[in-house]
């Protein structure tokens, strides 16, 4: 009997409780009483689920009359605050009263038709701006943040509390706490997973995705919540391969390339090092290294703001005409009312950028399969420092961290995060693949050929 | 005044004087990056605008 049946990767819960040598009321008993002893610290949820038990023993029951619904069948997961849930309020990380409606977002829908419990929600950044979540911590020094804005995600994860998080990225929000908190995120293309149900920021820049413990777990999530959905108008009419698919694949003969501008210019040494050998494990493992650059990066910060500060003053407009936005935290306020700096021209050239990046990576991907490099530019940073070495420079922690993250959202492109070391002081470092919209099986392949290839996810944090 | 307060103006921006040097100040930096995206001439782009009319009878 394992004495924490919660830490195991999916796949292994999954096989045992088809098996029936584990129960969904075990699993869900042992990840409440992590959340109560370890989230003292971490304060990563906001909320748990009052009838957990009962839904565990439900699909225990379910199981045992052979009704298994498949991998994610009584395994805990947690969601975003910003995913509604018919079972626990909605607050989208903010104290502002918004009165979300008390219904499924079509995701969680989607995990509890896979059999998922949903056991809590996690603690976001405001309205998924910023990158920080306070007043959640980092597991692996709590002195630090955990990134953002799905931060209590990260840090429910990398704690061991449950094995798949759910958290959405308009510029990185995933795969940035992913990268920080040394777990798996994984942002699918846009349009794979339905937004539907979950509180917008940027309508053309959200994507839901999971993150967790491993490349497997996420591959299990996305199994499950992808598929198109008429309620969201950005979903896409694709077919849904098995992903688990994509597992245990050789990576001999992959190309992947090396975007040497922008991603590679200016990362801590530690970070920087950390991803060369990766680079390094691809090589060696017979794949052909292809490096390029695409000069048009140079442009893409102006662009993805004003993309995302003009839709998500759209989207708070109401708030902004009644007065709303005074409840809000002073640095989202100021995002928010700042959105109408941005004008109508501004907002459509960022679009037409948008349009040569999406057609320059067209090109580059019929010679390269994957794109690798740094998920971030640096480590978890102290909490309230707001400028951090990174390379030659003194840089802003926001700016710095979202940096090589956003290139994915304004693209579109599928994109994960898995941990591929530790700099001196002991924090994770991630290393962040994209590949062709929609080709999520070779992502997925490169990622999980990686980490069969290394021991990270086996390195937990002492909490 | 400069260009971003004449904006502010012009749009009917209402912001009381706290709240204002705020936002400018924290728009400073975002600003200069979307000029860095204004010197760019892509006149014959098509933006990446999602629009595509369905007939009636492909309407979900």
């Amino acid at each position: 009997m394992h004495d924490n049946p919660i830490t195991r990767p999916v796949a292994e819960l999954s096989a045992d409780l088809r098996a029936g040598k584990l129960k969904s009321v075990e699993l869900v008993e042992n990840a409440a009483e992590r959340i109560k002893t370890i989230d003292r610290k971490l304060e990563s949820f906001v909320c748990i689920v009052d009838d957990a038990r009962a839904q565990a023993a439900a699909a225990d029951r379910e199981i045992a009359n052979g009704r298994w619904r498949g991998p994610l069948h009584g395994v805990p997961v947690a969601v975003k605050d910003n995913y509604l849930t018919a079972d626990m309020p909605t607050t989208a990380g903010t104290a502002a009263d918004m009165n979300f409606t008390k219904e499924d977002s079509a995701a969680v829908a989607k995990l509890r038709a896979a059999g998922a419990i949903i056991v809590g929600k996690t603690r976001m950044h405001e309205f998924a701006w910023g990158n920080v979540t306070p007043p959640s911590k980092n597991p692996w020094d709590t002195s630090r943040v955990p990134g953002g804005s799905s931060g209590g995600s990260g840090a429910a994860v990398a704690a061991q509390m449950v094995p798949i998080a759910m958290g959405s990225d308009t510029g990185g929000s995933i795969r940035i706490p992913a990268s920080l908190c040394g777990t798996v995120g994984l942002k699918p293309t846009f349009g794979r997973v339905s937004r539907a149900g979950i509180v917008p920021h940027s309508w053309s820049l959200d994507h839901a995705g999971p993150l967790s413990y491993t490349v497997a777990d996420s591959v299990h999530a996305l199994n499950a919540i992808s598929g198109y959905d008429p309620d969201d108008p950005g979903s896409a009419h694709a077919d849904v391969p098995d992903f688990t698919a994509a597992l245990g694949q050789p990576i001999a003969g992959l190309r992947v390339g090396i975007c040497r501008n922008h991603f590679f210019e200016s990362n801590q040494p530690d970070v920087g090092a950390a991803i060369d050998a990766a680079i390094g494990f691809y090589r060696d493992a017979g794949a052909r290294l292809v490096e390029f650059e695409l000069p048009i990066l140079a442009y893409g910060l102006g662009a993805i703001f004003a993309i995302e500060l003009s839709s998500s003053t759209a989207y708070h407009s109401r708030n902004l005409a009644n007065g709303a936005v005074k409840g809000f935290t002073d640095d989202v306020r100021t995002l928010v009312e700042m959105g109408r700096l941005v004008t109508g021209p501004d907002y459509l050239k960022a679009e037409q950028l948008r349009r040569v990046l999406i057609d320059d990576l067209a090109k580059m991907f019929t010679d390269v399969d994957v794109i690798v490099g740094p998920t971030c530019p640096l480590t978890a940073w102290p909490i309230g420092e707001w400028t951090v070495r990174v390379g030659a420079q003194d840089e802003s922690v926001l700016a710095a961290s979202w940096r090589l993250t956003y290139p994915w959202n304004l693209a579109g492109l599928p994109s994960i995060s898995l941990p591929c070391g530790f700099d001196r002081a002991g924090l994770p470092i991630g290393l962040q693949l994209a590949s062709r919209p929609f080709d999520e099986m070779t992502l997925i392949r490169a990622a999980d050929a990686y980490e069969r290839g290394h021991d990270w996810k086996d390195m937990h944090p002492k909490i | 005044m400069n260009e971003l307060e004449s904006l502010v103006d012009a749009l009917g921006i209402e912001l009381d004087a706290g709240r204002r040097a705020a936002v400018l100040a924290a728009f400073q930096p975002i600003a200069q990056e979307i000029a860095k995206l204004r010197s760019l001439d892509l006149t014959d782009v098509h933006p990446a605008v999602v629009f595509s009319p369905l007939p009636t009878d492909r309407q979900g």
